[in-house]
Parts: C-alpha cells; sequence; structure tokens
C-alpha cells in the first residue's frame, strides 16, 4: 500500500509537470472553450441549456479524453522505448500495482481538470448550475474517462514513438472532432451525423450535456461507452499477450 | 546465496538462436566477467538471469531459485545497457522511489553518494548528461541493498573519471561478498576487476576461469626481436623448448611461448645477432581474440 501510493504520487508530478500536459489538458481546452463560449454566447440556448454550460461539458470532455487516450497512450509508448517498464519489471513492485498506481494518478489528475474547467467557467461566465447538477455532471465526466484510459493503454502498444504519437494525437482529436465535441453532430451533415453518434466521445459527451439540461439522460450511452472501453483493453490485451509470446 | 547456474539455455528468436545450450556457473560472492563479440549472446543470457526474457529450453537458477522469481527481485539490482528515468521526477524523488519498493534499502545519502550526484539532487533526471544517468542507473541498481548485481555495461557511456570511480564502488561491494556479473567491452576492466571470466561466442561458453589461468592456458607470452643481417632460422627456434609458433614481420621475429623466463636464456646464447629483445606477458585481449576468432571492439552496443 505504501508504495501504491508512493508510486501514484509520482505518476502525478510526472504528467502533472510535463509540459505537454499544460498545453494539451489546461491551456487547449481553457482557450477553446472561452472561444466557443464567447463566439456562440454564453446565455445563447442550445440543447436545452446555455453554449456557456454545453461547451464547458464539451471542452472539458476534450480534455479528459486527450488526457486520457493520448497522454496516456504517449507516455506508454515512450517508456517502453526508453526501458523504463523494464527497469520497472526489475524492481519487486508488481505490474498490478504499477499499473493501478498509473490509473489512479490520471484519475487524480482528472479529477483536478474538472475541477480548473469548472472553476474557470463559474468565474469567467458566472455558470450558475445547482449543486447537484456541477457535481453530477463532474463525476461522470470522470468516471466516464475510463474508458479512454483503456484506448490509452491500447495507443501505448505502438512500438514507434513517432508513429504513437502521430497517431494518438489523430485518434484523439479526431474522436472529439467527430463525436461533436467542438460543434454539435447536428450541425453535419447526414452520413457524419450517423458516424459521429456510434463513436465513444459522443457517448461520454452526450451524457454529460443531457445532465447539465435537465433532460433524459439515453442511458444506452454507457454501454456504449464501457463496450468501447472493453474492446481496447482486450485489443490491448491479445497484442501484449502475442509480444509475450514472440 | 548460492551460485547463479545455467544449464544447457537454450533461447531462440525465431528462427535465429541466440543462445545454443549455454552451460555455465557463476560462483557466490564473486565477481564475474561475461565476456564475448558481438552477438554472443551475452545481453541473452542476462535477460534470462533478470527474468526479463523465458528460456525456450534449459533452466538459469540462482541457489535453489528460479530466474525470474519474484522473491528475487527482492535480492537483485541491475543496470541494463539504456539507462532510462522517469521524466519529471528530480533524481532525489526517482531515487525515494526506487527505495520504497523494497523492504530493507540503502539510505539515499549513500545512494546519491555512489552515484556522485549529491550536487545535482534537486535536478530533473531528464536533464542530466549520459553519463550521469549511466550513475544515477547505478545508484537505482543498489536501492535495495542486493546481494547479487547484474550490470550488462555497465560503463559504456562514462567518461574516465566516472568509470574510475564505478570500479572503485564496486570493488567496496566485491568485498562485502556480493556475487556480481557484468559484461564489458574493456577487456583491461574484466582483467582488473573480475575473479573469474566467462568467454561465449555464439552462444555457448568457450572458456571459463580466472583472468590469470585463461592468460596462461595459452602460449600467449612471447618474446620479440630484431636480427640484424642473416641468421633467421625457424627450423631451429622451433626446436627450443616451449616454443610454439615463430611468426616474422620484416626484421622482427616474434616466439610464442609458454615459459618466456626459460627460453630467455637460449635465445641469447644462439649466437644470432639479435637487438631489440621485448619480452611480453599475454593480455586478456590475445586470449579473447584466440577464444572468439575476433577482436575485441570498443564501444557500441548489442542486444
Amino acid at each position: 500500500m505504501k508504495s501504491f501510493v508512493a508510486q501514484s504520487r509520482a505518476e502525478m508530478l510526472r504528467l502533472v509537470r510535463s509540459p505537454f500536459f499544460l498545453l494539451f489538458s489546461v491551456l487547449m481546452p481553457v482557450a477553446f472553450y472561452s472561444i466557443f463560449a464567447v463566439l456562440n454566447g454564453t446565455s445563447v440556448e442550445v440543447g436545452g441549456t446555455t453554449w456557456g454550460t454545453y461547451s464547458l461539458m464539451s471542452m472539458t470532455a476534450f480534455s479528459l479524453i486527450g488526457t486520457a487516450a493520448g497522454q496516456f497512450g504517449i507516455r506508454l509508448s515512450y517508456e517502453r522505448k526508453d526501458g523504463l517498464i523494464r527497469l520497472m519489471k526489475l524492481t519487486p513492485l508488481s505490474t498490478g500495482a504499477w499499473a493501478s498506481a498509473k490509473i489512479a494518478a490520471h484519475l487524480l489528475v482528472h479529477l483536478i481538470i474538472i475541477a480548473v474547467m469548472f472553476g474557470y467557467s463559474a468565474i469567467a461566465f458566472r455558470t450558475e448550475m445547482s449543486a447537484w447538477l456541477w457535481v453530477a455532471s463532474g463525476l461522470w465526466l470522470l468516471v466516464g474517462s475510463i474508458p479512454f484510459l483503456a484506448l490509452g493503454i491500447l495507443l501505448g502498444m505502438i512500438r514507434n514513438t513517432d508513429a504513437a504519437t502521430a497517431i494518438a494525437n489523430l485518434v484523439y482529436m479526431g474522436l472529439s472532432v467527430l463525436g461533436g465535441l467542438w460543434m454539435p453532430l447536428s450541425t453535419f451533415p447526414d452520413w457524419m451525423q450517423k458516424v459521429g453518434s456510434m463513436l465513444p466521445s459522443h457517448a461520454y459527451a452526450s451524457v454529460s450535456w443531457s445532465i447539465v439540461a435537465g433532460g433524459e439522460v439515453d442511458w444506452l450511452d454507457v454501454p456504449v461507452l464501457l463496450g468501447y472501453g472493453a474492446m481496447f483493453l482486450m485489443i490491448a490485451l491479445m497484442l501484449h499477450r502475442r509480444r509475450e509470446n514472440a | 546465496m548460492g551460485p547463479i547456474v545455467y544449464d544447457q539455455v537454450v533461447k531462440t528468436y525465431g528462427s535465429r538462436a541466440a543462445l545454443q545450450g549455454l552451460s555455465l556457473t557463476l560462483p557466490a560472492g564473486k565477481v564475474t566477467a561475461l565476456l564475448g563479440p558481438n552477438g554472443a549472446g551475452k545481453t541473452t543470457a542476462i535477460s534470462i538471469l533478470l527474468g526479463l526474457s523465458k528460456a525456450t529450453r534449459g533452466t538459469v537458477r540462482v541457489g535453489e531459485q528460479m530466474a525470474g522469481d519474484r522473491a528475487l527481485r527482492e535480492r537483485m539490482g541491475a543496470m541494463l545497457q539504456e539507462s532510462p528515468v522517469a521524466d519529471g521526477l528530480r533524481v532525489r524523488e526517482m531515487l525515494q522511489l526506487f527505495r520504497g519498493y523494497y523492504r530493507d534499502p540503502l539510505p539515499l545519502e549513500h545512494l546519491l553518494m555512489i552515484s556522485g550526484l549529491e550536487q545535482k539532487a534537486g535536478r530533473r533526471a531528464s536533464s542530466l548528461s549520459g553519463g550521469e544517468k549511466r550513475r544515477l542507473a547505478f545508484a537505482l541498481a543498489m536501492a535495495g541493498n542486493p546481494d547479487i548485481l547484474v550490470l550488462d555495461e555497465p560503463t559504456t557511456g562514462m567518461d574516465v573519471e566516472s568509470r574510475m570511480r564505478f570500479w572503485d564502488v564496486l570493488k567496496v561491494y566485491a568485498m562485502q561478498g556480493k556475487t556480481i556479473l557484468f559484461t564489458t567491452h574493456y577487456l583491461e576492466e574484466a582483467d582488473a576487476v573480475a575473479d573469474h571470466i566467462a568467454v561465449i561466442a555464439d552462444g555457448q561458453m568457450v572458456a571459463e576461469g580466472t583472468p590469470q589461468s585463461l592468460k596462461s592456458a595459452m602460449p600467449l607470452r612471447k618474446i620479440s626481436f630484431r636480427i640484424i643481417g642473416e641468421g633467421f632460422d625457424e627450423q631451429l627456434m622451433l626446436k627450443w623448448p616451449g616454443v610454439r609458433e615463430v611468426r616474422r614481420y620484416g626484421e622482427q621475429t616474434e616466439l610464442f611461448c609458454e615459459d618466456t623466463d626459460r627460453l630467455l636464456p637460449l635465445v641469447l646464447r644462439s649466437g644470432i645477432p639479435l637487438t631489440d629483445i621485448q619480452i611480453h606477458a599475454a593480455r586478456l585481449e590475445d586470449v579473447f581474440q584466440r577464444l572468439t576468432g575476433t577482436h575485441a571492439d570498443n564501444g557500441g552496443s548489442n542486444r
């Protein structure tokens, strides 16, 4: 337990101290949130709520997808290439403890991102919601980010770190844009709406939009998201087994 | 704590065999150098011992325990060829983190001292130079106060001063009775530091013994001289006791033998007009070259 806490703390420090974290997980989502909110008008109605809160959900989801899938994946790919993972295997720390510490560290950082984004929104745009909605949407964004960590594990299997970086960025940006996090799906042509509505990013954001709009949550989104997460993890495990036996 | 025993170890990667029935015993409490040309299988042999890869056939044991046992990791420290650092962590933080993995770690101050990074404890580990990262890697290997130290080309990438400091520290651990295994491209290091040397080539053992016994097992001492004018007689020289081989390069003649002390008076009394007489001791480099048919190359890495 002691080494789990120490490991989680170290992993958290490493993540937060990375310049990529500040840029891609904090500054970029804050900037895009500000742009979308201001351009559309923070109090203009959209999807049963206002742009100020709608975009807050989208951009927090965007940040968390980037952190969970993109940065986690790229980091894992580098750790494999640099030999850090090999070095860890020499120590008495179990693989299970190592992996769960990494995930725990990520979830804590995700929570910080949510707090920063929500705090920024409340202060800069005077976003108002009932305490319950703040908590519920925040909790959902946190829990819903877990399947994207599975995607990060899968992306982290890519051996070539340059390829991993390029693919991870493409995947998380693609998921965010096509999933309707930048512009609502309704502004897309029909076929893109169909594709977009099937993406995990859309299922993820969609639940949070429904929560803040106080409307009906489409509960089907939850198994969709879970299914994607399970699939990513299974593919990653399969690849891992095949490599172990090679 | 028992010896490290490789028993008929075979490791194949696809159709390529990295180890072809390697059998080798590394005595407990001694410093063993594992030597061999590039691609001989040194790194593969080490990976299996460390549990990083599995033998296709055969076993590697440390005393009663099988290589790869979780319990062994508590007692083993290793330095691999690459020296990865956890980016974002300071030197002190990384050492502390590793100390936390072991039940009975060495004190932080001690680890900083052996790495020589006392002044840089607050620096980000990723900002260290290549040689400093090697020294940090050594301190990380020592973090758990291991009984067994496994070092794959530990001094590659270190400058002369770091290298000297490294061997000084290692000698102290050797005196404490730790079992140490290292590979190196610098044969003079093996000669100076190792109690025991194992030479492997093509995934098999070619020779093992003390540096002394390896050197004396081969007629590698030589007497060289120049002959003024005529007088070279290969048949006569081969009849001198102990002479195994006669080589001639222009005026220069070399006699390879086992015992230069006995040969020298005969050479002097032979009546052949000689000048520039020199006696050469056997070098490990020559032994290595004879055994493996290759030159030891300095630097470079293999896996």
